[in-house]
């Protein structure tokens, strides 16, 4: 058998990376990043874009006194400049040239974020002598939010109806503690991403909540990938005595590893190109917003997925007493092996790997082969044994 | 299933969508004129129009008013399609609606109040026949009238107080010396004569009418004549014309009034006078039959009628919807009440349905429609009656208003509904068109990302999955081809416009559907793994690939319907985008990706490393073969 290196061993779906044992590590990291989260929530809050706040909107004649028509890009800039003066933090919104349908004379207009009166006017003061307008010309006014408050509202009501229908879908398909433990990894994603824009004080627009929504789906879709492979591995577990329920969930979460990685790079490799595009090349705007929140997201919902979701459900098994009383005869049965009172099994001549965690030993002295035929799946009877009776050499030989 | 069949299907569903995009929908203009998907405001610009806000007295509306008809307006721009408009409030009383591509049409009648009402139906007479009396002279016309129209102001009137309430000898009114009294017992004015602040007429552009002051009904006597105004006013019911088709003569000087005119009449007045035809009640300004206290006379499938005072207003509504009537297959519009609104609408039902024959409601249901057995209560919007639906018992819960609806006029009802009435009144400006915020040059940079992301996916698939990488390439390409025609034909039929989010979000969930090619393929390296030929691995890994492809994107169909009904404006925008994407991913999944690994199985390339990207499974699955 090859000895390979990691990459091999992750393409083969046997990393064997010991992920369930470590779930208390998971835990309190993800205790403590929630933490941040929330606190920062709570003293920092949001940069909310014009959109969500109001602001101030400016118009501008199109044509300068001297009688020279301004292009919308000259009017953007100067907007900005002269917006930049008074707060150097601001960035202006939408820019738009209006036009009468019965004639008349074209203007612009340029959302900006709030202004006190006083700085709307130095504003408009710098507007006026940069461009070459007539004072007179230029205006500002508040503006209201343009995405109100109903349709932050209705979004919320949207997303919690939609949690509980995927609760109960996810409670069918597969059952409760999956359902539990695919959903605190999803809220997982959405607290932690929003925590990175409250953190990093990245501006909240509505391509940002749009990006936020897209996360629901990707991050469940990850999760139930995993939950499914799991699912498969631990049918009918409790009547063969080889490995625990964390065990089979650890395989399952290393056979689906590469997988988690391929998708995960896959997804992220058109959202890099929004943010490479958006970010690099026109430096804000609608892709930057919307790539943004995207990789951050995706890349939350990837790591979730294996670090958290699955953990989280064999730590909820493990409560269960079914699966309490499994673990116990498989780990009393081991140490049995171990002191030779029961022949070893073809596990045992693969090298353990060494872990800290209580269940470490259990784990890894007979570590099943990642990737081989879970024990106790449908199917098996093609070579004549009787499925899920889980002595069967399924490490070092091949059946064929 | 054969997987050339499925090809087939495949093939079918392409042919016929985009058989949709060139002659469906109204498709008009040349061959790539019809390949244009509706973009948004922030690509290709748009109209735009400032509604002006005005409250009675001239006050600033309040600031809940403003966000409170904004959030209105802002549904029934939606309810136009799914675009993502924009409507913000600027400054203190302009709510600015901004719509992608030339939509002055739709703009019009965005800010226009919509007032409902319950009636009980009280009585039903003719519409005036024109020809019976006098041809010339009958039809009223706005020329002819002689409606003092010195003043012009825009300011809108606040002539829905009616008259009953002014002339009511009581409390004097502005009538001066001509006190008018009731006709009919029925109708002793109610005491309150302040307009309610709701009933205010929307001065708005859809407004036909002339010169919308009021007149008093002293200006109409003076027009129509002592003796005709003496003799109307002694009026009870409704004169006979079939019977005495003279009759109509000595009236017939109020059948030059105009619609502001008409109104000052009392109700009662409107509907007995033999020559008001319907035409002028129509007339008649905007909120002319909103007061909820007075009686009021319309018109309703070419009969004049006689309406109750209104116990139910469009505010005890909580919820209405469109429905589908599964036991006729008829149009509804399904109500739900507030807890007040559904006493207050039970007690009009038991009122309707236990009245007996000598009731004049049931009378006047009867001659409407002759087969009824019970009183009908008629729905009113603004000056129009929707429906005059017959009451068929006390109504505690949930009811419904059944009527020649179609599926598009019940769902207009139910917004309508919904929508409830804007506390203040709009003036709207002219349209303008405003340019693209975005433009061109950010829509290009937009399709370069697409372009970008694209190229990675596809160099990632090959270097991975060598020459399986090219049917991801290929579902990729296919993916695209059926979003982009599906937006072509959804802008044009749904009004959903594309923003450049809407691109971004769908170059995403390009990426995403690659998702569900790695899932398969990871599967069929398990199968084959455990020992498995390529051949039979195929199917085995798609059995289960299937069942975790399936799971995955339910889930996201979820995501999207629910956010789909619940949610507005953008975020509906974007739910209709997911739940379009995740669909056509399925599509691609099941019949391309499915097929063509199947064809691809029973070929000799398949089993070779280079080819397939499966060979070092298949090498070490032999190896340990061999070991074995």
């Amino acid at each position: 058998m090859a000895r390979n290196g990691l990459a091999d061993r992750l393409y083969q779906g046997e990393a064997n990376i010991n992920i369930i044992g470590r779930r208390k590590t998971w835990f309190i990291v993800a205790a403590v990043l929630v933490l941040i989260s929330i606190g920062s929530f709570v003293f920092k809050s949001f940069e909310l874009g014009i959109e969500f706040a109001g602001g101030t909107s400016f118009s501008v004649p199109a044509k300068t006194s001297a009688g020279q028509e301004l292009t919308q890009d000259e009017v953007s800039s100067a907007v900005d400049r002269a917006i930049k003066t008074v707060d150097p933090a601001a960035e202006i919104g939408a820019v738009q040239q209006v036009r009468s349908t019965g004639g008349g004379d074209a203007y612009f207009t340029v959302r900006a974020p709030d202004l006190t009166a006083a700085q709307a006017e130095k504003a408009k003061a710098t507007l006026v002598a940069d461009l070459g307008v007539k004072a007179e010309d230029v205006s500002d006014d508040r503006v209201s939010a343009a995405w109100g408050g109903q349709v932050t509202r209705q979004a919320v009501i949207g997303l919690l109806v939609f949690l509980v229908l995927v609760m109960a879908y996810l409670v069918v398909r597969f059952e409760w503690r999956m359902a539990v433990a695919a959903l605190s990894s999803l809220l997982l994603d959405l607290v932690l991403t929003a925590g990175v824009y409250s953190l990093v004080g990245f501006e909240v627009t509505p391509s940002t909540v749009i990006g936020f929504l897209t996360i629901l789906g990707y991050s469940l879709y990850d999760v139930v990938v995993v939950f499914d492979k799991v699912q498969e591995n631990t049918r009918g577990i409790t009547a063969s005595s080889v490995r625990t329920y964390s065990e089979a969930t650890n395989l399952a979460v290393n056979q689906t590893l590469m997988r988690s990685l391929n998708t995960g790079l896959v997804a992220l490799l058109p959202v890099g190109g929004l943010l490479f595009i958006g970010a690099g090349l026109l430096g804000a705007g609608t892709l930057k917003d919307l790539g943004l929140v995207l990789f951050v997201g995706m890349g939350f919902g990837v790591i979730s997925s294996i670090m958290f979701a699955a953990p989280v459900l064999s730590a909820l098994k493990d409560q269960e007493p079914k699966i309490k009383a499994h673990t116990a005869r498989v780990l009393a049965r081991r140490s049995a092996v171990r002191s030779g009172d029961v022949a070893p099994r073809a596990e045992r001549q693969r090298q353990p790997n060494s872990t800290e965690s209580d269940e470490a030993p259990a784990l890894a002295a007979t570590a099943p082969r990642p990737g081989a035929r879970p024990t106790a799946k449908r199917n098996t009877n093609r070579s004549g044994r009787p499925g899920g009776a889980g002595p069967r050499p399924s490490g070092g030989t091949k059946r064929r | 299933m054969h997987p050339g069949r499925q090809l087939g299907v495949l093939g079918l569903v392409f042919v016929v969508l985009y058989l949709l995009v060139f002659f469906g929908g109204g498709a008009s203009g040349s061959f790539a004129d019809r390949l244009h998907p509706k973009l948004g405001l922030d690509l290709v610009g748009g109209t735009m129009a400032t509604y002006v806000a005005s409250v009675q007295g001239g006050q600033v509306p309040t600031k809940d008013s403003m966000e409170q008809a904004r959030s209105i307006i802002e549904n029934r721009v939606n309810a136009l399609g799914v675009s993502e408009a924009e409507v913000v409030i600027q400054g203190d009383r302009n709510i600015v609606v901004s719509l992608a591509g030339k939509s002055d049409d739709q703009l019009k009648d965005l800010a226009s109040a919509a007032q409902m009402r319950f009636r009980l139906l009280i009585g039903v007479t003719g519409d005036v026949a024109q020809s019976a009396l006098n041809p010339a002279t009958a039809t009223p016309s706005a020329s002819t009238s002689a409606a003092p129209s010195t003043s012009t102001s825009a300011k809108p009137s606040s002539s829905a107080s009616a008259p009953a309430v002014n002339a009511s000898p009581s409390t004097g009114g502005q009538g001066g010396g001509e006190v008018v009294k009731a006709p009919s017992p029925s109708t002793t004015p109610s005491a309150s004569a302040t307009p309610s602040a709701t009933a205010t007429p929307a001065a708005d552009s859809t407004a036909a009418v002339p010169g919308q002051e009021e007149v008093t009904p002293a200006e109409v006597q003076k027009k129509v004549g002592a003796a005709a105004w003496a003799a109307a006013q002694k009026l009870t019911a409704p004169v006979d014309l079939s019977t005495d088709a003279k009759a109509g003569l000595a009236y017939s000087a109020f059948g030059k009034l105009s619609g502001a005119e008409v109104n000052a009449l009392t109700p009662d007045m409107q509907f007995n006078i033999p020559t008001i035809s319907c035409t002028q009640l129509d007339d008649r300004p905007n909120g002319a039959i909103d007061n909820v206290d007075t009686k009021v006379a319309a018109c309703y499938n070419g009969a004049k009628i006689m309406l109750d005072k209104a116990p139910v207003v469009g505010d005890d509504i909580s919820k209405a919807s469109a429905q589908l009537d599964s036991q006729n297959g008829q149009w509804v519009v399904s109500l739900d009440f507030k807890s007040e609104g559904q006493t207050k609408w039970a007690n009009l039902t038991r009122q309707a349905f236990q009245a007996t024959s000598a009731d004049p409601c049931y009378v006047a249901a009867q001659t409407l429609y002759s087969s009824i057995e019970h009183c009908a209560v008629a729905v009113v919007l603004d000056k129009n009656v929707i429906s005059a639906p017959q009451i068929q018992g006390v109504l505690t819960s949930t009811s419904q208003i059944t009527g020649s609806f179609t599926a598009v006029t019940a769902k207009q009802l139910a917004d309508q509904l919904n929508f409830g009435a804007i506390p203040v009144t709009f003036t709207a400006g002219p349209a303008q068109t405003v340019s693209a915020t975005l433009g061109i040059q950010q829509l290009k940079a937009g399709l370069l990302a697409a372009a970008i992301g694209m190229a990675l996916v596809a160099v990632y698939a090959f270097f991975y999955y060598r020459l399986l990488g090219s049917v991801i390439f290929l579902s990729l390409i296919l993916s695209g081809l059926l979003t982009f025609g599906a937006l072509v034909f959804l802008g044009r039929t749904v009004g959903f416009t594309l923003t450049l989010a809407g691109i971004a979000g769908f170059i995403v969930s390009l990426g995403v559907a690659a998702d569900s090619f790695v899932i398969y393929f990871e599967r069929l390296k398990d199968e084959i793994h455990e020992g498995r030929s390529p051949r039979s691995a195929v199917p085995r890994a798609w059995a289960r690939a299937r069942r975790t492809i399936i799971s995955a994107n339910t889930i996201t169909i979820m995501a999207a319907v629910v956010l789909y009904i619940v949610s507005i404006g953008a975020v509906q925008g974007f739910a209709f985008a997911l739940g379009l994407s995740t669909v056509l991913d399925l599509l691609v999944v099941f019949l391309f990706r499915h097929p063509i690994m199947t064809m691809f199985a029973n070929t000799k390339a398949f089993l070779s490393p280079r080819v397939s990207g499966l060979g070092r499974v298949l090498r070490r699955a032999q190896t340990e073969a061999k070991e074995a």
